[in-house]
């Protein structure tokens, strides 16, 4: 990959509306308990933790990428290889769970819900059902629909 | 001023070195025809030889050398000709032959070696029959024939119709010439315009409005050709990324994954190592990239998809002009087994034009040619993109000690090693001088802002041809937005000569160095030298001394110059001629000063060529210099494909859709499942 910094941006996001939240939408139906909201008019039962997850991966993504960035400067190629991207989101990850051990999250719920060791593996089985696709949208797939997009450096739309 | 009679040796080109076939005496001016049959005054009769190939137009002041719309093309040295004078520095090359002027020095000494050629056989521009020369068998024979000539059409096509800056398409349609209209006509039929069409097919375009006129229907000939002189056969692999997809636009699946799969539908699952280099690539493992045989099946595959048959029509493009109608007319020359009545001229009308021509000649420096002038029977010299196996079979044959000159440091440089390398696996005796122009020290790589490129054994590593954000990242961004005068210095921070960061390579330097079989050497050669030695001759060159260094000698039994293929477009007569008629903007070359590629906007539009809703458009080496660097690369003719199509698509041209995620999808599905687009 050969992201520029609108690039990077514009990939999260993109990767976050239609990877990211379809599958948390889904996985939070899976871990919604019988206290949880339901959804109106369908009546679904939902968790809105894994949206919550989600928001600080994005977030945290978001601020990280200026520093990926100015790496990239110092990489005569001006490249991102895709370990480096797979090795980072996965720093992303461990981020966020610092984040809720620290207790970003505290204020939504009782704090034993969120650092049960229950929670923590749902946490790492939420992102890795997230993080995959999303890791193999970025090896190409997502090509299939923008053909531009790796020529905009990960920007979307026209040229 | 010419002094008569004029004494030109003419050489063929065969497998081995060149053999002077006849020398022949031009005892007076006049024009003498070249070509294969016999109404020529001097016959060259091979099938690569047009039946009238060129005219040796002969005066008192000079010769000049004009090409008569030849197949196969004339050149002076390595420069396409249209009608250019001819000064006997370099040869006139047609085909296999070489006519080399014989220097006049003294009139004394022409008579000597007159008197020392029995087979040297006068060729009058009158009529003066003479006894006919021995048949030879065909395709090799050499003939000449003593017929009046007939003076050149001073109103050859395409120029008895191109007489302005723009036709009339009336006219043209109520000529002899006219070969029918269409809405998109590519030129060149190479790999650009192969993959221009492929887009405007998968666009929504049928075949049917789509013309690619060229030499040869296969797209990659000319390339493939490239590849195998400067040894890249089918199982050895190319400078192109795993997703520089000529046969597929959307880049995905790459070769890489595809060779994965094809490893393991065989159950040879180390074939699972190419889809770990592209995750790997650069910093976890080394770089992937394609074997050129399996880039070349992908490509007839795709061609048979999109039917390339029918876009095809074969045809040498000699003129370019406007029409009054706001088209473009296309004249171009069929070959002789398709000639209508006699008439192989023929002129295309289009809306939309798009010209993919390619490199226009191999490059040799200066001393080399000369060299090469010089000693025509010697094949000691070479270009590595010309055919050159003659130099590994001899080092074969004969297990002599040899010394190779490799000059150059760029990927043909290490190929070339690499082949060399191999060849010592059977003569021991082989040593190899690398020639480099500098010593470069492992701090000195070129810089760009807070980048350094890598350096190895005196060259810089990189690799493909340009760093990789100049195919869609900050680099494109940055050349993109850049004044030409901005782009120059850019260029000239990111280019140089540069070689692929390969383990083989890299371990064949280290054997040769410890073993003492391979030596940089750095310098501009002085002199090129023949000189006889025990062992037969050799080739003596002389370094000119670096500060501090003595002066360094060499003798060579090879010299394989890996310097490059030239991209100066007033090497094409066509492009010299479009350029000088529209006074087409030049980008400014990289070096300083010197003129370069086509100017092209960021869509590779030739602005300058817009002629009311027609646009003409532009791809490859032809638009060096400009907006993108890797113009010459399968994935910079990938781009520029898109951003021509997407421009013409925005302008509403016809059946060019906008291309959204579904029609690129629902494309793909038709790609994967080999349907029609």
């Amino acid at each position: 990959m050969v992201p520029t910094l609108k690039g990077r941006w514009a990939t999260r996001i993109l990767l976050f509306l239609w990877i990211g939240v379809p599958i948390t939408f889904l996985f939070s139906l899976f871990v919604a308990g019988p206290d949880s909201a339901r959804l109106p008019l369908i009546g679904l039962r939902y968790d809105i933790l894994p949206f919550q997850i989600l928001s600080l991966l994005l977030i945290v993504g978001l601020i990280l990428d200026p520093v990926y960035f100015y790496i990239q400067q110092f990489r005569w190629e001006r490249d991102w290889p895709f370990a480096f991207q797979f090795f980072f989101s996965i720093i992303e990850f461990v981020i966020v769970l610092g984040l809720v051990w620290w207790g970003v999250l505290d204020f939504s719920r009782p704090r034993a819900d969120l650092h049960s060791s229950e929670s923590y593996f749902l946490y790492t089985l939420h992102f890795a059902f997230v993080f995959i696709p999303s890791f193999i949208a970025v090896l190409g797939f997502i090509q299939i629909f923008m053909i531009r997009w790796r020529f905009k450096s990960g920007e979307w739309g026209r040229m | 001023m010419v002094k008569f009679p004029i004494l030109l040796d003419i050489y063929q080109r065969g497998e081995g070195p060149l053999k002077r076939v006849e020398r022949i005496s031009l005892p007076e001016a006049g024009d003498y025809a070249i070509g294969r049959v016999g109404d020529n005054q001097i016959v060259l009769d091979t099938p690569e030889v047009s039946k009238h190939h060129a005219w040796l137009l002969v005066r008192e002041d000079g010769i000049a050398v004009s090409d008569r719309g030849s197949t196969n093309r004339t050149y002076i040295g390595d420069s396409e000709v249209d009608t250019s004078p001819w000064d006997g520095a370099l040869p006139v090359r047609i085909a296999q032959f070489e006519i080399h002027l014989v220097p006049q020095t003294s009139a004394g000494e022409t008579r000597v070696n007159v008197a020392q050629e029995n087979a040297t056989r006068a060729v009058s521009s009158n009529a003066t029959p003479s006894a006919p020369a021995a048949p030879a068998p065909r395709g090799q024979s050499i003939e000449v024939a003593l017929n009046a000539p007939s003076a050149p059409n001073e109103t050859r096509f395409p120029r008895n119709i191109f007489k302005g800056e723009i036709v009339s398409a009336q006219e043209i349609k109520a000529s002899e010439f006219f070969a029918g209209e269409t809405t998109y006509i590519t030129v060149g039929a190479g790999l650009g315009s192969f993959v221009w069409a492929d887009h405007l097919r998968i666009f929504g375009v049928s075949t049917g409005e789509i013309r690619a006129i060229g030499d040869a229907v296969v797209p990659y000939a000319n390339y493939q050709r490239l590849c195998r002189n400067s040894q890249i056969p089918p199982h050895e692999r190319l400078r192109s990324n795993s997703l520089s997809t000529p046969d597929n636009i959307w880049g995905f699946p790459g070769y890489a994954s595809r060779e994965t799969w094809k490893d393991l539908k065989e159950f040879r699952f180390s074939g699972l190592k190419h889809i770990f280099q592209v995750f790997g690539e650069a910093s976890l493992a080394q770089t992937f990239t394609p074997r050129s045989g399996e880039v070349f099946k992908s490509i007839d595959k795709e061609a048979e998809r999109i039917g390339w048959r029918e876009m095809f029509v074969a045809g040498r493009v000699l003129g370019i002009r406007k029409t009054n109608d706001e088209r473009y007319a296309v004249a171009y020359r069929v070959p002789e087994d398709e000639a209508r009545a006699g008439v192989r001229e023929r002129v295309m009308i289009g809306k939309f034009l798009h010209i993919s021509t390619g490199y226009p000649a191999t490059r040799f420096t200066e001393d080399l040619q000369a060299f090469k002038a010089r000693f025509p029977e010697e094949a000691r010299v070479f270009n590595a993109y010309e055919n050159h196996e003659v130099v590994y079979r001899n080092l074969q044959s004969n297990p002599a000690p040899a010394t190779v000159v490799v000059r150059g440091r760029g990927i043909v440089a290490s190929r070339i090693i690499q082949r060399l390398y191999e060849e010592r696996a059977k003569n021991k005796g082989i040593t190899i001088v690398h020639q480099m122009r500098n010593p470069i020290g492992k701090n000195e790589g070129y810089r760009y802002k807070r980048a350094q490129r890598y350096v190895y054994n005196h060259i810089e590593n990189q690799a493909f041809n340009w760093p990789k954000a100049c195919w869609g990242g900050q680099l494109l961004r940055e050349t993109e937005r850049a004044s030409p005068e901005e782009r120059v210095k850019i260029y000239e921070a990111l280019g140089g000569t540069t070689t692929a960061d390969r383990r083989d390579w890299r371990n064949i330097i280290q054997l040769g160095l410890g073993d003492g079989w391979y030596k940089p050497v750095f310098g501009h050669f002085e002199t090129l030298e023949l000189v006889k030695t025990d062992q037969g001759p050799k080739i003596q060159m002389k370094l000119k001394a670096q500060r501090n260094q003595p002066p360094v000698e060499v003798v060579a039994d090879y010299v394989l110059d890996c310097t490059g293929l030239i991209g100066d477009i007033s090497h094409s007569p066509l492009l010299r001629d479009l350029a000088e008629t529209y006074k087409l903007p030049r980008t400014l070359g990289v070096g300083g000063g010197k003129i370069g590629g086509i100017f092209v906007t960021p869509d590779f539009e030739i602005s300058a060529l817009r002629n009311g809703n027609g646009r003409a458009y532009a791809a490859g080496q032809i638009t060096l210099g400009g907006p993108q660097p890797g113009v010459d690369t399968f994935l910079g003719m990938q781009y520029s494909a898109l951003r021509s199509v997407d421009h013409m698509a925005v302008l509403g041209a016809p059946h060019l859709s906008l291309f959204g995620p579904l029609r690129s999808f629902s494309q793909w599905i038709r790609w994967c499942t080999n349907a029609t687009p």
